[in-house]
């Protein structure tokens, strides 16, 4: 057998397991791990950041720079080391056992929040004062007006952040190798220790996974809107 | 036991906090390497990007979707595992083999991941501000006879640094932050000794937390810099 097709039937036999770990006879992990990783910490930064920003934008005085404190804290700490804090703190402060994924999904969240919290706040800002002033003159309240003409606004300003940011988490998500979550990087690791074999090829084929994740969603958002705006100007 | 000795079994001894303060150098040396590597590189790759010759600029358009959309973690793993078994085997015995005045292979490693993956951000960075300097500039520098590169290296580049530097900043801040990830391929920097560390002794909110403080100064003292010089160019008279 010559060496490329040997490489290659290395990758098959370990593509399962690269994909989705065990399951479905025993945990999942690999790719599939990674996929849900990224979304559960997607979809809480998106919440945190949305909370985060809208603080930011109302808030003043002592709770205002509290919040910019603790946002500034977590934007300067490797993503590593709150991975290191959130998986031991989080079973002490709970009493329980709380699994690697979720302390990850936790730190990860709680990064990607804090960034996401900036650009909200940017976005909040960036729509014309005048927005407020018609929002304000027609009755509705501070809230209202944030809630109804504002934030419509702001959000379409700020997609570009939260895709950005989420393409960091799926790379991020990477991390809980650390930990011994055993998602896409995990596994891998795990592979090119069993093999011995390839070692170059496993990480350049792993690597394509990811970058078919990060870019997929990227491009995929971005035809997204394209579609949405072509439709937009036809009607 | 008194009051003051149970205090005292908190603390961490001399050895440890000075385990941490030479992993705090490495993380400062190795990120200070990697800002300046990769500012180097970036100044080539913008000038590829911006290249009149469209297989460089697609070559490099290649070079930021693949360094940018995959883990630094997976790159590192591939620099540190993979790339050794593409050398010829008398090369792989010298990198392995020691030398004087020349890195471990864990630190080469590193170090040349690290810098290759920054500069798809610090060269992404470069260009932006190249692109903030208006084309007459260049076409002025052609009209009086310089070359491309010689307009790109004393007319645009100093004017595109300048425009630049806060975001460049930013991505020096990241470096730091990003050299953490150097421990998973063996280079013993701040991370690394806040595990080993913890692992020693059980005191793990010390060793972290120690770890997470001399982070936290890094980048804040970065952070100032930025403030100080986005300052000092909102007094400087526009162009």
């Amino acid at each position: 057998m010559n060496e490329a097709a040997a490489t290659l039937q290395v990758l098959a036999d370990n593509l399962p397991y690269l994909l989705w770990g065990r399951w479905p006879e025993g945990p999942l992990g690999g790719a599939a791990l990674t996929l849900l990783l990224s979304a559960g910490s997607a979809l809480a930064s998106a919440l945190l950041g949305l909370v985060g920003g809208v603080a930011l934008a109302m808030a003043s005085g002592g709770w205002r720079a509290l919040l910019v404190l603790a946002l500034g804290f977590l934007r300067a700490v490797p993503v590593l080391m709150l991975i290191f804090w959130t998986y031991f703190l989080l079973p002490m402060a709970l009493g329980i056992d709380v699994p690697g994924v979720l302390s990850v999904m936790c730190a990860l969240s709680l990064v990607g929040g804090a960034y996401l919290a900036h650009a909200v706040h940017a976005g909040v800002r960036g729509v014309p004062a005048g927005q407020w002033q018609a929002g304000l003159s027609l009755g509705f309240t501070r809230w209202g007006t944030l809630r109804h003409l504002v934030m419509p606004q702001a959000l379409r300003m700020m997609l570009p952040s939260f895709i950005n940011q989420w393409v960091t988490l799926i790379k991020d998500s990477s991390l809980a190798y650390i930990v011994g979550v055993g998602e896409l990087s995990f596994v891998a690791a795990q592979v090119n220790a069993r093999t011995m074999l390839y070692p170059s090829e496993i990480f350049v084929f792993v690597g394509a996974i990811y970058w078919l994740l990060c870019s997929g969603l990227d491009l995929g958002v971005q035809a997204l809107l394209r579609g949405r705006q072509a439709r937009a100007e036809a009607s | 036991m008194s009051l003051l000795d149970a205090a005292q079994a908190q603390l961490l001894a001399p050895r440890y906090l000075g385990w941490l303060l030479e992993g705090w150098l490495t993380t400062l040396w190795a990120a200070l390497v990697v800002i300046v590597a990769s500012t180097l590189l970036g100044v080539g790759f913008a000038a590829a990007r911006t290249s009149t010759r469209s297989g460089l600029r697609r070559l490099a358009a290649l070079y930021v979707s693949a360094f940018r959309n995959t883990p630094l973690l997976v790159q590192l793993f591939f620099w540190y595992f993979g790339a050794p078994s593409l050398l010829p085997q008398a090369a792989r015995e010298w990198l392995n083999a020691g030398h004087r005045f020349w890195p471990s292979f864990e630190v080469l490693s590193a170090l040349v991941g690290l810098v290759l993956y920054a500069t798809a951000f610090v060269g992404e960075e470069l260009r932006a501000g190249m692109r903030g300097v208006p084309a007459t500039q260049l076409q002025a520098g052609t009209a009086l006879g310089f070359t491309r590169a010689q307009v790109l290296r004393h007319v645009v580049l100093p004017q595109a640094i300048r425009i630049a530097v806060s975001p460049l900043l930013g991505q020096y801040m990241n470096i730091v932050k990003n050299t953490s990830l150097a421990m998973a391929v063996g280079l013993v920097e701040l991370s690394y000794t806040a595990r080993q560390v913890e692992a020693e002794t059980f005191k793990t909110f010390q060793a972290f937390g120690f770890a997470t403080f001399f982070y936290v100064v890094t980048v804040a003292a970065l952070e100032l810099l930025s403030a100080r010089v986005s300052r000092r160019q909102a007094a400087l008279p526009r162009a």
